[in-house]
């Protein structure tokens, strides 16, 4: 369906995600086929019960389909059991989520590398400084979150997923709850990982602005995907938004 | 507002049963020592009263000592039967003796448990109303060489009509020729009681008590009262020293006598149900201060939507009540089923209660949901409080976990009540007070208080401290249990104070007990100058048991033997005041025990003579050769002091030496408590110790120890009494547990979010498990840590304070204390298992996706 260019970093083949049954059956996903090229940029757009949470949390591993599969590289995550998937997420995966990202105990810099060292792991420290850099946080590092506004929560947030080098990072809404300028800090810093580092990112949003920033926007309705978008900018979205709402 | 309560509880049922235990424990542990105390009083009232149902009247001396051994009365004469015989209305009269007597069976061994079950006693048989007991196979005692035993006698020896016995008792081990066999109502003893009954001869023979008898008791004819019979009786008889009581008045001696010993053992069980109920307290007051925590927007809500101050304050009360009133029910319940297992247990130990109908007085009941309820409420009143100060702006804002105010405050609080706390225990350890139990008890409820008070000041540095060493251990698990167990001091440190209490009791008891068995040691090292010392197997009371006078004799003629004493214990009143007086014999006293003569002549001792320790003649401001007053139960007498020496009761001996001669002219009953030999010089101590074994045959109920084996021993009964005393602190540390676990639990769900995205980000359930348990050991290392500072003071305390009364020294137990802190810390893992289990099946996506 697509021409991916690519090696592919996620995978959805023929995934179903069914919620209920009868006449309470909803079907989150529905045979859903994509696919996320590596070093690539993707924006998940669609209206609000169309399944991009849904899509998300299968492909990183936080639930499962009810049929269809799913890969993260090679491997398919279904046949994984509770531990094998926790690696999975820790050691390739990372996540940004609409809120409540972070750990209210530690400080920025324990929170950005938390999954590392839950693996007990240290970040390589060349990387680590230039991730600390972008993050722009400065003498911050030490505050927990409570000290820190919601942007810097969020970049805290997005360097903790890009800490661990991992194959993929996952963000739902990460800027949902942020005002305008705070989300370009956040967009900018997630654009910049994937034009210097070659970091994978798939990020749901519903502002045509923040799919913007990306290299390619996926629209979904009703949990299949309904059109997609290469080299976007906010006109063009908005424009197949209409487009599909129409 | 009640539909309100009711929802709160039936929304949160797991989280109230976890409360509603720590009440529910306490009240059962309350309920039982209740119910089976009033149970044992009413089966032995009954008893008494059977044994003395044919009894109008009763005759006996008005000279009596009463002293920490119980009461000893004096005997009267023989003479005054036939004079009591022939007043009018008496349908008969009886001689009563009551004395030792062991039967030992065809092995040699001392039937029953001497040294720990029921005693062994003799009495004379007497024929119809004025005996309790009934024959059920053989015949009454007729001549010399016959005895009488009760059927549970008969069945653990194995003893049929006919067999042959031996008795121990005052005089030389004899042979007895099984005449009969008893019971006692349809119960096969006296409440366990081994029973030997003798003729009339045999027994004043048995007990030192030819022409005597204890008392006379006295069957009145129909129609004649006891008052009556009373009256009749005092009228017809002329010693002065002689009284008589109604028949019902003996009934009340016996069984207030016996009300008071059950009393010292209700209230120590009932103090340590208080114990339990206290630390009980705090863990209901945790609870109730999360939850209104985790509530505030649901209270803010309620005061936006108009409900008053007052009305979320009962809300909570009334939450409180309802937990109260059901866990306090259900307690009582189960008390009363625990009542019948202890009874059970009891049985067991060879200590038969006999069949009885459990007692469930009125008292109990209203005792038991009264202050289950009351603690319950009150402690929640403290969390109402704080419920009604939320604002109903706060019903917008989230739940923000409640920073740290008026620290400065709060610890001038906790500071001024701690050390109102310590005052109050060192004046009454120190200040020479009527009542100082009172003083120690209040002094140290107010500790616990006062540090439970400081605990949020606290509870951060001293748990930074002790996790210190985690993040290494354990690396991000460690962080996180340490910043978890830090991140509201508050609650760490209400729940930590309830296990502190614990600890700090445990920690005290086993301080305590260390520094009495160093003293011990160190008395035996330094007044334990005699090679053997022969005493009671198990160390039985030495006032029920003892050794024939014979056994020291024939331990003086065993070859080799240099020096020997039998050794007595008794209670004695000098100038009026109750004293602990041993009896010795004065040629060899001073070199069986290094008592440091200082003055006068200890082989000078005779019958009204007595030695006195240098630090008693001080206090007392006496000087050699004086006399002071003394009674015994034989009557009053002078003593003149002949002696004195410098190691007395602070060698764990006594201020008062007698001699034994001086014994047999005060005290009815001649028996050893214990017997001492020193070896010749020439003689071989392994020889004439196997000798003494060899005598010992013929003595099942003693045993020969040297010096090193006669430590243990008196060791080993202060750790019985510490292992019982654990057993019942245990409840209060178990308390405690649910504590932590009730805490913990309530804080997963707080920290829902947090644990799915660690959980997301990649933490396995494994490290997740980890971290809750290692939070949850942090919190027992905390209380154990408070717990043992506390216990190192009391310890102290108590220690210093009874110097003067054979104390050594403080010690310390490094070991115990290390256990101590091992068991506290594993409690903390077991308390984690739940929570920990609960958090790690946290569904990940609910629990980030919850908001
Ligand atoms: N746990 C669930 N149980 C039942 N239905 C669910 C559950 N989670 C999501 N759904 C349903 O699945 C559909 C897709 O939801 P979601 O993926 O959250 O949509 P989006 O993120 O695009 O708004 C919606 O109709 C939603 O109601
Ligand atoms: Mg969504």
């Amino acid at each position: 369906m697509n021409t991916v260019t690519k090696t592919s970093a996620a995978r959805a083949v023929d995934a179903s995600k069914i919620y209920g049954s009868g006449d309470a059956e909803v079907r989150a996903l529905d045979s859903i086929n994509v696919e996320f090229a590596s070093g690539m940029f993707t924006a998940i757009m669609g209206p609000s019960g169309s399944g991009k949470s849904t899509l998300l949390h299968v492909l990183a591993g936080l639930d499962t389909v009810t049929s269809g599969e799913v890969f993260i590289g090679d491997i398919e995550l279904s046949t994984l059991k509770d531990k094998d998937l926790t690696l999975v997420r820790r050691d390739r995966l990372g996540f940004v989520f609409q809120s409540f990202n972070l750990i209210p105990t530690l400080n920025a810099l324990e929170n950005m590398t938390l999954p590392l060292s839950l693996g007990g792991r240290k970040a390589d420290s060349a990387w680590q400084d230039e991730v600390v850099k972008a993050v722009g946080l400065g003498d911050r590092l030490g505050h927990r979150p409570n000290e820190l506004s919601g942007g810097q929560q969020q970049r805290v947030a997005v360097a903790r997923a890009l800490l661990s080098k991992p194959e993929i990072v996952f963000a739902d809404e990460p800027t949902g709850n942020l005002d305008s300028r705070s989300s370009s800090e956040v967009l900018s810093f997630m654009r910049a990982a994937v034009d210097n580092f070659g970091q994978t990112i798939v990020m749901v949003t519903h502002d045509a602005g923040a799919a913007a920033y990306a290299d390619r926007v996926v629209f979904l309705a009703d949990g299949s995907i309904e059109a997609e978008l290469m080299n976007p900018t906010s006109a063009t979205v908005l424009d197949r938004m209409k487009q599909l709402g129409g | 507002m009640w539909r309100v309560t009711l929802k709160g509880l039936l929304g949160h049922k797991l989280r109230f049963m976890l409360t509603g235990l720590a009440v529910l424990l306490g009240v059962a542990f309350m309920a039982g020592t209740l119910v089976l105390t009033d149970t044992i009083q009413v089966i032995f009232d009954d008893l008494v009263a059977s044994v003395n149902d044919g009894t109008d009247a009763f005759v006996r001396s008005n000279e009596v000592v009463d002293s920490a051994f119980g009461e000893e009365r004096n005997r009267v004469s023989a003479d005054l039967l036939p004079q009591v015989r022939a007043v009018q209305g008496v349908a008969q009269a009886e001689g009563d003796l009551q004395f030792y007597a062991q039967v030992v069976d065809a092995k040699g061994e001392a039937i029953g448990n001497p040294g720990r079950g029921a005693p062994s006693f003799g009495f004379i048989w007497n024929p119809g109303r004025l005996n309790a007991y009934r024959l059920v196979a053989g015949n009454s005692p007729s001549a010399a060489g016959e005895v009488v035993i009760d059927r549970g006698t008969a069945k653990k020896g194995n003893l049929r009509v006919g067999s042959r016995v031996k008795v121990l008792s005052q005089s030389a081990p004899e042979d007895f020729k099984v005449a009969g066999i008893v019971t006692f109502g349809e119960a096969d003893s006296p409440a366990g009681a081994s029973v030997s009954l003798f003729t009339s001869e045999e027994a004043q023979r048995l007990s030192g008590a030819v022409g005597q008898y204890d008392g006379i008791s006295i069957s009145a004819v129909d129609g004649v009262s006891q008052e009556q019979m009373v009256r009749r009786i005092d009228a017809a008889l002329s010693d002065p020293k002689v009284e008589v009581i109604t028949g019902a008045t003996l009934t009340k001696e016996n069984q207030d006598q016996f009300t008071q010993q059950l009393s010292f053992f209700s209230t120590a069980l009932l103090a340590f149900a208080l114990i339990s109920l206290f630390v009980g307290s705090f863990i209901i007051f945790n609870t109730f201060s999360i939850i209104v925590a985790q509530r505030t927007r649901e209270i803010g809500l309620m005061r936006a939507i108009g409900a008053s101050r007052s009305q979320i304050v009962k809300s909570v009360i009334a939450e409180a009540a309802l937990v109260g009133i059901l866990a306090s029910a259900v307690g009582l319940g189960i008390g009363i089923l625990l009542a019948a297992g202890l009874k059970a247990l009891l049985a067991g130990l060879g200590i038969d209660i006999p069949a009885g109908a459990t007692q469930v007085l009125p008292r109990t009941i209203i005792l038991c949901l009264g202050v289950g309820t009351f603690v319950t409420i009150a402690a929640s009143v403290l969390p109402s409080r704080k419920a009604s100060r939320i604002s109903p702006m706060q019903a917008l804002r989230s739940t923000g976990s409640d920073p740290m105010k008026q620290l400065g405050r709060r610890s001038t609080i906790g500071v001024v009540i701690t050390a109102v706390g310590i005052g109050s225990l060192l004046y009454g350890l120190f200040g020479n007070v009527g009542n100082p139990t009172l003083f120690v008890g209040i002094g140290a409820l107010v500790v616990f208080l006062g540090v439970a008070a400081l605990g949020p000041v606290i509870a951060r540095p001293v748990s930074r401290l002790l996790a210190a060493p985690l993040p290494k251990l354990k690396g991000m698990v460690g962080v996180l249990a340490r910043e978890n167990a830090v991140r509201n001091p508050r609650r760490t440190a209400s729940t930590a104070a309830a296990l502190m209490i614990g600890v700090a009791l445990v920690g005290f008891i086993t301080i305590f007990a260390a520094s009495i068995k160093n003293s011990i040691a160190t008395a035996v090292d330094s007044a334990f100058t005699a090679d053997f010392v022969v005493a009671a197997k198990g160390g039985g009371p030495p006032s029920l048991s003892g050794f024939s006078p014979d056994l020291a004799q024939k331990i003086k003629e065993v070859p080799g033997v240099g020096a020997s004493s039998g050794l007595r214990f008794a209670g004695a009143e000098l100038q009026g005041k109750g004293v602990f007086v041993i009896a010795s014999d004065p040629a060899t006293s001073t070199q069986l025990f290094d008592v440091k003569p200082e003055s006068g002549d200890f082989k000078q001792l005779g019958i009204n003579d007595v030695a006195v320790s240098s630090d008693r003649m001080k206090k007392e401001g006496w000087v050699l050769g004086q006399r002071i007053s003394a009674k015994f139960p034989k009557g009053a007498s002078t003593l003149k002091i002949t002696a004195v020496f410098g190691m007395g009761q602070q060698a764990g001996l006594s201020d008062y030496f007698i001699s034994l001669a001086g014994y047999d002219a005060h005290y009815t009953q001649q028996l050893d408590s214990q017997v001492y030999a020193k070896v010749a010089d020439d003689a071989n101590p392994r020889v004439v110790g196997r000798d003494i074994k060899k005598i010992l045959k013929e003595y099942p109920t003693a045993e020969l120890l040297d010096q090193e084996q006669f430590k243990a021993t008196r060791s080993g009964q202060v750790d019985q009494i510490l292992n019982l005393i654990y057993a019942l602190l245990a409840l209060a540390v178990v308390i405690a547990l649910i504590g932590i676990a009730n805490t913990l639990g309530l804080s997963i769900v707080e920290r829902t979010n947090e644990l799915g995205l660690l959980r997301a980000v990649g933490m396995t359930r494994r490290q997740l498990r980890s971290a809750i348990r290692w939070e949850s050991v942090i919190i027992a290392l905390l209380g154990t840590a408070l717990g043992l500072v506390i216990a190192v003071f009391f310890g102290w305390a108590l220690v210093t304070a009874l110097r003067d009364q054979g104390l050594a020294g403080f010690v310390a137990p490094v070991d115990r204390l290390a256990v101590i802190v091992v068991l506290a810390g594993l409690a903390g893992v077991i308390a984690a298992i739940l929570p920990a289990r609960r958090a790690a099946r946290l569904n990940v996506l609910d629990a980030i996706s919850q908001e």
